[in-house]
């Protein structure tokens, strides 16, 4: 009874952050649904593993992408992945002197808005959305993404640089194509 | 001026890490002298301010957390807080 308790407590404290990862991670409610329940059925049934050589959430958010990645193999891209770089060094010196006005937030939540921004994401190779969405959504520090994704915590820089960009890049397009912000 | 892109690719650091650290200290300094890449690095901090604004609108739904607690056999607490 006291373990179930527990774990309902815990089930419930992860269970929108887990939701949103997926949710970003796979771009569709259905998929995200099934990733949350998988994952946290997973965390079930291997809790009595768990040694605390890492913390809870670092632990539960490597199966929450792990279970979230193998999903993503089985589906079809939505979108044709983009190539992505490093800052253009040349654009930046030359082309980014226009100032951004402030952000409104209002504009955020306007369904249409959302959606180029959630297309956006989408568009980002795996390798570098589930940084993006570890360390900037999520706010995880770089040496706990690096962990959960299995990679350096100078390749978790790389790849988030990069992805940064390339959402800077697709904002500034929208930015001068609706003045949204 | 002319900006160097190994400055460049250090924003990360920057904008997530110990602002105190040296290679924030040279990227402050080089801003102070460089506008573009002040601008640069304001752009790449709203577009990671946009996206977390946005992301925070998403909870759960309420039927996906019911149907979560269902297929684990869990009883969903009373006032349950759900983290952010």
């Amino acid at each position: 009874m006291g373990d179930h308790a527990a774990l309902s407590q815990l089930v419930s404290l992860y269970t929108n952050r887990i939701y949103r990862l997926a949710l970003r991670l796979t771009g569709s409610e259905q998929d995200a649904e099934d990733v949350l329940q998988e994952t946290f059925l997973i965390m079930i049934k291997k809790i009595k593993q768990f040694q605390m050589k890492s913390s809870f959430y670092t632990w539960l958010y490597r199966i929450a992408v792990n279970v979230g990645l193998r999903r993503l193999k089985t589906k079809p891209f939505k979108f044709q992945h983009v190539s992505i770089d490093d800052p253009d060094i040349e654009r930046v010196s030359s082309m980014e002197a226009q100032e951004w006005p402030a952000i409104d937030y209002d504009h955020i939540s306007r369904k249409k808005f959302r959606k180029k921004l959630d297309s956006a994401i989408e568009q980002l190779p795996e390798i570098y959305r589930t940084v993006f969405i570890l360390r900037d959504l999520h706010e995880l520090s770089t040496e706990d993404t690096a962990k959960i994704l299995n990679i350096t915590p100078s390749n978790a820089k790389i790849r988030l640089m990069r992805a940064r960009n390339f959402l800077k890049d697709h904002l500034e397009d929208l930015v001068k194509a609706e003045a949204i912000i | 001026m002319k900006c160097d892109a190994k400055l460049i690719n250090k924003v990360c650091d920057y904008l997530g890490g110990d602002l105190n650290s040296e290679p924030c200290q040279i990227i402050k300094e080089h801003m102070k002298k460089c506008h573009n890449c002040e601008i640069f690095i304001d752009k790449i901090k709203k577009t990671v301010e946009i996206y977390q604004k946005a992301d925070g609108c998403d909870c759960a739904p309420e039927n996906i957390t019911r149907n979560l607690f269902l297929k684990l056999d869990l009883c969903e607490p009373k006032n349950s807080e759900h983290s952010k």
